[in-house]
């Protein structure tokens, strides 16, 4: 947390007071990440090989070695502002190699559903809600996809809402039991109108 | 201790009627049912330990509730000096007939109270102690009002046992004057030594043809750097020599029998096809016997890998692991011998070979036992993110070892096992299956990977102009003496040191070069090295007979295999079974300073039984009341320890317990359809007294 001294401006950013005081911790948010993530974050010693597993790492400022830190001392918001949260491909590297047996992906996955909760999430991420909602399908088929299949010997359309679209009725429900697509719809409109 | 003997045999109420072919033990017990026990307690406070979440003034005044309570009083630390002389004092003052102390666990101050109520004139066996610390005060510390009502229950079971407990002598055994090391890596030799040194005849086990063990396989010894050969090989040399020591290499136990003083230990000598000197001149063959001359060696046609090379060296069928084998004798590899005879020729008049020899039995009787099982290396290819087996350029800590000594397979030059070519980037990779949680690896710190990797860092930059070491690492745990220094040199030398655990090595298939990933934790950025070489400072686990060993002597193991000692700190040395000590690694990992230290921790604790001559059991024995017993038999089969037979007596057939072998488990005794089996200190009437006092709260 930022303290300033009320300085010009311009000093006063030069100035800027970046201890981390443990009074700025929240202990609740462990326990909150832990509950929903059903993993055990504090158990972490920074040994670095969920970062140096991680395929975003090398391409981006995401570390999830650090986001795991955060979680352990509570750094809540820092956790859940950082736009890098929404870097992580979900491909379990890291959970498959760590050697605390943690799953930093999972406490990934918790952290995501907080943020969504404050209406933090990236536009990219709602609009796979409302493609899913529409066509069942996060990465609906395209023709480019249907002619590949086509090639293969496979059918245009996968056995899935695509062939069957008598069932994306049900995965409509299920997105409206939790008000997901309504809060997509909501915060897609605030953000581009 | 005479003296009290003496002093207890006049006492009033012992031992007045000895009933004909009933243990004399329960005879004095209906004599003294007619006199009303009078039991004196002691609360302990143990600082705040237990008057923290205890009421001790309210444990006190219902304790003078109970019945047979005859004095109660509390005090700091009951097992301080004053506190003890409360016990001795009160039994006199109040004229006790038993004693309790409600305090800590048994395990810790039982022999502490006994000798206070035996000081203050009663039998120490009529002592009952209450937990109510371990099992009570510091598991209920938030409930105080609980922890008081259970520390109540406690006194009043501990005080209905202690009305019931009767005069119990121990029985003493003698001490056979021999020990037995079973394993001769540094920490066997230095307890045989030791043993040998004090006076003790000392037989020295090793399953191997010759002794060592894994510290003759290292190359120099961190943190002065000295050859590891060269500090080894003279105490090789005086095991070999010492008049004391009985060295049986190629030896396996296979049976053992008895107790503390009297193991009767069968080992297996492997058939090694190989006669001694002394072997032959028994035999009438004179001038005869393997003096290590090596014909045999090169005449052999098989070719095997050396396994003390880690078999990067090969041996024939019939060899010697390295030239300073102690004892210098050929050994034939039966598994892959093919007989061909030619050794036996080249051999000629010494005839020291014999393809027909067979594994022999042997007997022996010693008083005492050291285990120094040592260890081996976890099978690290279990970890396949690192690709050994997989990459040929990933080797283990004990292959570098190896490689770098100048008595290995390459004379001493560290070469890539791809191309024989000099490695200029080596990485270290601490905690090589170590400090892992995942299942796959060990959870524990397996201890001196850390300083071996920093003298292996130092031993490349000593030897390869332009080497660049990588140490990749999570903590550097240098904490012996001169460790710290030595990582200071290690580093001033120019290593790298990298703050991050390895996640996964990939392997250029054209150059066999290793791209070793990893976190600059320090810097937060991934960090990629192109290795030539990387070396896994691979967890260690216990040694692959570790198991059956130690259940042939019935020692416990930890969770992770290591055998258990009887108390962490206190005992490190012992072990649950009398008789039986733990030197080395086997107890848990080890460096070679700690290793040694054990040995002779061990080895002096083995030699007190002995040099006492004799010891005494704790005398939970069971006793057969041959007037109930119908000689069924039954409970001969059931006991685990061999310590019941059945005899002819007075005409008829009775039960016969070997105390000496009793451990008092109560097995019999519990089965036994007539009741005709007394369990001294944990009898029938005892223990349902105890029940109903628990269950009837305290109104009997």
């Amino acid at each position: 947390m930022v303290r300033s001294k009320g300085y010009p401006e311009a000093l006063e950013n030069k100035l800027i007071d970046r201890v981390l005081y443990d009074s700025d911790r929240s202990p609740e948010f462990t326990k909150v990440v832990e509950e929903i993530s059903r993993t055990i974050p504090h158990m972490c010693y920074q040994c670095g090989t969920c970062t140096a597993s991680c395929p975003s790492a090398p391409r981006s400022t995401y570390r999830i070695r650090k986001f795991v830190r955060r979680v352990v001392m509570g750094l809540e918001n820092e956790a859940l502002t950082d736009p890098d949260l929404w870097l992580c491909t979900t491909c379990y590297s890291c959970t498959d190699r760590c050697p605390r047996d943690i799953a930093p992906t999972d406490v990934i996955m918790a952290m995501r559903n907080l943020a969504f909760k404050r209406d933090i999430i990236p536009v990219n991420f709602l609009k796979t809600v409302q493609a899913i909602y529409t066509t069942g399908h996060g990465v609906p088929n395209n023709d480019v996809n249907r002619a590949a299949r086509k090639k293969l010997g496979l059918e245009a359309d996968p056995p899935t809402t695509h062939k069957f679209p008598q069932y994306i009725k049900g995965i409509q429900k299920i997105l409206d039991y939790y008000k997901l697509k309504a809060n997509a719809d909501r915060i897609v409109k605030e953000r581009e109108g | 201790m005479a003296d009290t003997k003496k002093n207890k045999k006049e006492s009033p109420a012992k031992k007045v009627v000895k009933v004909e072919g009933v243990p004399q033990s329960f005879s004095p017990k209906k004599e003294e049912e007619k006199k009303q026990a009078r039991i004196g307690v002691l609360i302990c406070h143990c600082g705040t330990n237990i008057a923290g979440s205890i009421d001790i003034k309210a444990l006190e005044e219902y304790t003078k509730t109970l019945p047979n309570v005859a004095f109660v009083d509390n005090y700091q630390y009951v097992c301080s000096t004053p506190g003890q002389k409360k016990i001795t004092d009160a039994i006199a003052q109040h004229n006790l007939t038993g004693t309790v102390v409600a305090a800590c666990s048994p395990r810790l101050h039982e022999p502490t109270f006994r000798t206070a109520t035996k000081e203050g004139g009663l039998n120490p066996f009529r002592f009952e102690m209450a937990n109510i610390r371990e099992q009570n005060s510091w598991v209920h510390m938030h409930d105080g009002e609980g922890a008081t009502e259970k520390a109540k229950d406690a006194v009043r079971i501990a005080v209905a046992k202690a009305s019931l407990l009767e005069d119990l002598i121990p029985k003493s055994v003698l001490v056979e004057k021999a020990a037995m090391v079973v394993g001769a890596g540094v920490a066997g030799m230095q307890a045989a030594l030791d043993l040998a040194n004090a006076g003790i005849k000392t037989y020295l086990i090793e399953t191997l043809p010759t002794i060592g063990g894994r510290m003759s396989q290292l190359d120099k010894t961190f943190p002065t750097l000295d050859c590891s050969q060269c500090i080894l090989t003279p105490k090789m040399v005086d095991v070999g020599r010492a008049p004391n020591i009985e060295l049986m290499t190629y030896t396996e136990v296979d049976a053992v029998e008895g107790y503390i003083g009297n193991f009767d230990v069968t080992l297996r000598k492997k058939a090694s096809g190989v006669l001694s000197m002394a072997q032959a001149e028994a035999m009438g063959i004179s001038g005869g016997g393997c003096n290590g001359c090596g014909d045999c060696e090169p005449v052999c046609p098989v070719i095997k890998p050396n396994d003390f090379e880690m078999g990067m060296k090969p041996r024939k069928a019939i060899y010697i692991s390295h030239p300073q084998v102690v004892p210098l004798l050929y050994t034939i590899d039966f598994d892959s011998c093919v007989k061909c005879g030619l050794c036996v020729t080249v051999c000629g008049d010494k005839k020291a070979i014999d393809l027909e020899m067979k594994d022999e039995f042997v007997k022996v009787k010693v008083g005492t036992v050291v285990l120094a099982l040592g260890f081996e290396l976890f099978p690290i290819e279990k970890k396949e993110e690192w690709g050994y087996k997989r990459f040929e350029n990933v080797i283990t800590s004990l292959e570098f070892e190896r490689l770098i000594c100048a008595s290995g397979p390459t004379g001493g030059h560290l070469v890539r096992p791809s191309d024989g070519k000099t490695p200029k980037k080596v990485a270290f990779i601490l905690c090589a299956g170590s400090r892992d949680n995942t299942g796959i690896g060990k959870p524990y710190c397996s201890r001196f990977c850390c300083m071996y990797s920093l003298k292996h860092a130092h031993q490349i930059i000593e030897k390869i102009p332009g080497v660049q070491p990588y140490i990749f690492y999570m903590d550097i745990r240098s904490f012996g003496k001169m460790y710290e220094e030595f990582y200071y040199r290690i580093q001033d030398e120019g290593t790298k040191f990298i703050r991050g655990r390895v996640s996964h090595i990939l392997e250029d298939p054209a150059t066999k070069n290793l791209m070793v990933h990893s976190d600059d934790t320090l810097l937060d950025q991934p960090f990629r090295l192109e290795a030539d070489l990387v070396v896994l400072a691979t967890a260690v686990q216990p040694s692959v007979d570790t198991d059956r060993t130690r259940k042939l002597f019935g020692v416990s193991c930890s969770m992770d295999g290591w055998l258990l000692e009887a108390h962490p700190k206190l005992n490190p040395c012992g072990t649950t079974t009398a008789g039986v000590f733990l030197a080395g690694v086997c107890q848990g990992p080890k460096d070679i300073p700690d290793t040694v230290a054990s040995a002779e921790g061990a080895a002096s604790a083995a030699s007190i039984p002995i040099h006492m001559g004799e010891v005494e059991l704790e005398p939970y024995f069971a006793q057969c009341i041959e007037e109930k017993c119908a000689g069924c038999g039954m409970c001969v089969n059931l006991c685990p320890y061999k310590a019941l037979a059945l005899i002819e007596k007075e005409g008829r057939t009775v039960m016969e317990v070997t105390e000496a072998k009793c451990k008092g488990c109560g097995t019999c005794g519990g089965f036994c359809p007539g009741g005709a089996i007394w369990m001294q200190h944990f009898a029938t009437p005892q223990i349902i007294g105890q029940i109903d006092a628990f269950l009837l709260g305290g109104a009997q």
